[in-house]
């Protein structure tokens, strides 16, 4: 077995660390990443680096390229240069393994089936993330409890409040139990309630050595993160 | 878990969800056989007004429209299909979902193909038995028992003109002309409501290229005993060799189209 490389000798350009301060090594690398839309170069050379069970915060102003990062990061979009992996699996070139190890909760309040129930919603995503179909019922069912959607389960998606679909948003982001989280203004909409049971579920995530990240313009102070991050002129500075 | 269960689990819970979104219209799929009849009875009445040399009677006429429809009803399925669902998906921004899943967007693009070839299939069948029941088309059971495998065959020939069409949504965002343009074209062409040997020279030629030639001709054959242009043999040939030689290429052109979206960061863009 290969001895952990010092903290010191992995530093790479931008002075991130690739090891984490405690020593242990991170699950999600991000290295280098660059990505220009239109004229435009969004991110110049992004490094992080984060061990399991960390929650790490990202903030930036608007348009300054948090969504474009946890795209990236999410593998919606692919990067111009530089790479990202999630548990030694590259976002690019092991797709089908990457996707099962993630959860990508997108900003706004799409990506529901208008037509379909909660429960349905939540069946159709067990299926294409592979949920075995003997375990799938009780899959669905124990995000809809985790979620407080149990009176809501029967209920069509286009009948549901703003914060009660991002309440059904966060369960299918959470659904299969991924490794890393990747929320994008997770907190919109939500009630207080709400708020409680997606700290909940992120504390739990991270207690189980699950990976989350954070993204919102402001800070909120509720949020138990333990790497906090700043996306400014594309370049992402630790804060 | 197996690769192939798994894929089958996620190709059927697309199939699910699609069927469960059309029943929450209610009326949608009563709508389309019900579509289905009007079209018939009126090409019914038109045929009584047919007396021209390739038919020998009105009823030869409507026996070989109805078919006619029948590959029509699959044809919108499988072309027109594709890019109307994807566009839909890129708009309820569903279609981030699909990308991210393990399934994946090709596979995902492929497994929503399965609902409308499916009811474009019942609706065909029972077109087909309206026009025995109702107007007394002389359908030889067992025979047109061999029109579902050849329907099948006849899918995967036809489909991977919907991936193509899929392809230009995803790239330009719209293909609602093009593909209106494109089943046009197919109807003129390939026999769907009269037969091919009626076009004139210059565009005759266009009848051979493409696998829906083949395909009426063959379900006609099967279906309602009309003679072929070409034996059954060929026609099988010619379908099984477009749908081997489209098919891998449309997955691989769908796959660069997602990949090409993907680097310009446009894939769930509408």
């Amino acid at each position: 077995m290969s001895a952990r490389p010092s903290a010191d000798a992995a530093l790479v350009a931008g002075d991130q660390p690739r090891f984490d301060p405690d020593g242990r090594a991170p699950a999600l690398i991000v290295e280098e990443v660059t990505k220009v839309l239109g004229k435009r170069a969004i991110l110049d050379g992004v490094d992080l680096a984060l061990p399991a069970g960390t929650t790490a915060w990202i903030s930036g102003g608007n348009g300054a390229g948090k969504t474009t990062l946890m795209r990236l990061m999410a593998g919606l979009i692919v990067a111009d240069r530089g790479t990202v992996s999630f548990d030694g699996l590259r976002v690019d070139t092991d797709r089908r393994a990457y996707q099962t190890k993630v959860g990508f909760l997108a900003a706004g309040d799409s990506g529901l089936y208008a037509r379909l129930t909660v429960r349905q919603n939540l069946d159709f995503w067990a299926g294409l993330a592979f949920v075995p179909r003997s375990r799938r019922r009780a899959t669905v069912a124990r995000a809809v409890e985790r979620f407080g959607l149990t009176d809501l389960a029967s209920r069509r998606a286009d009948r549901l409040s703003l914060g009660q679909r991002q309440r059904v948003r966060l369960a299918l982001t959470f659904l299969h139990a991924p490794r890393l989280v990747l929320l994008d203004e997770p907190s919109a909409s939500l009630d207080d309630d709400g708020v409680a049971l997606l700290l909940s579920a992120v504390d739990e995530h991270a207690a189980t050595g699950g990976t989350t990240v954070w993204c919102a313009p402001a800070r909120q102070t509720e949020v138990r993160h333990n790497r906090a991050f700043v996306v400014r002129d594309g370049r992402l500075e630790p804060v | 878990m197996t690769r192939v269960r798994a894929y089958t689990g996620a190709g059927a819970a697309v199939l699910r969800r699609d069927f469960q979104t059309a029943l929450s219209y209610r009326l949608q799929l009563i709508g389309t056989v019900f579509g289905s009849f009007v079209s018939l009875t009126i090409f019914y009445y038109v045929s009584r007004l047919v007396r021209v040399e390739p038919f020998e009677s009105p009823d030869e006429y409507f026996a070989f429209v109805l078919v006619g429809l029948v590959i029509f009803a699959m044809l919108q399925a499988l072309l027109g299909g594709a890019p109307v669902i994807v566009r839909q998906e890129l708009v309820a921004g569903t279609f981030a979902r699909v990308v991210l899943s393990p399934l994946g967007p090709v596979a995902g693009i492929c497994a929503m193909l399965l609902f409308p070839f499916a009811i474009a299939l019942v609706t065909g069948t029972v077109t087909l038995l309206f026009g025995v029941a109702a107007f007394g088309v002389d359908l030889d059971l067992p025979r047109a028992l061999l029109g579902f495998p050849v329907a099948f065959l006849a899918a995967l020939s036809f489909a991977p003109f919907g991936l193509l069409s899929a392809c230009l949504v995803l790239i330009v965002k719209q293909s609602a002309l093009g593909v209106g343009l494109l089943l046009a074209a197919i109807s003129l062409v390939s026999g769907l409501y009269f037969p091919v040997d009626l076009l004139p020279g210059w565009i005759g030629w266009a009848a051979d290229v493409q696998p829906f030639t083949p395909a009426v001709d063959l379900m006609r054959h099967l279906l309602v005993n009309a003679e072929m242009q070409s034996s059954p043999s060929v026609a099988l040939l010619k379908l099984a060799a477009f749908g081997a030689a489209m098919l891998p290429l449309s997955l691989w052109l769908l796959a660069q189209t997602i990949g090409f979206t993907r680097r310009r960061g446009t894939i769930i863009e509408y």
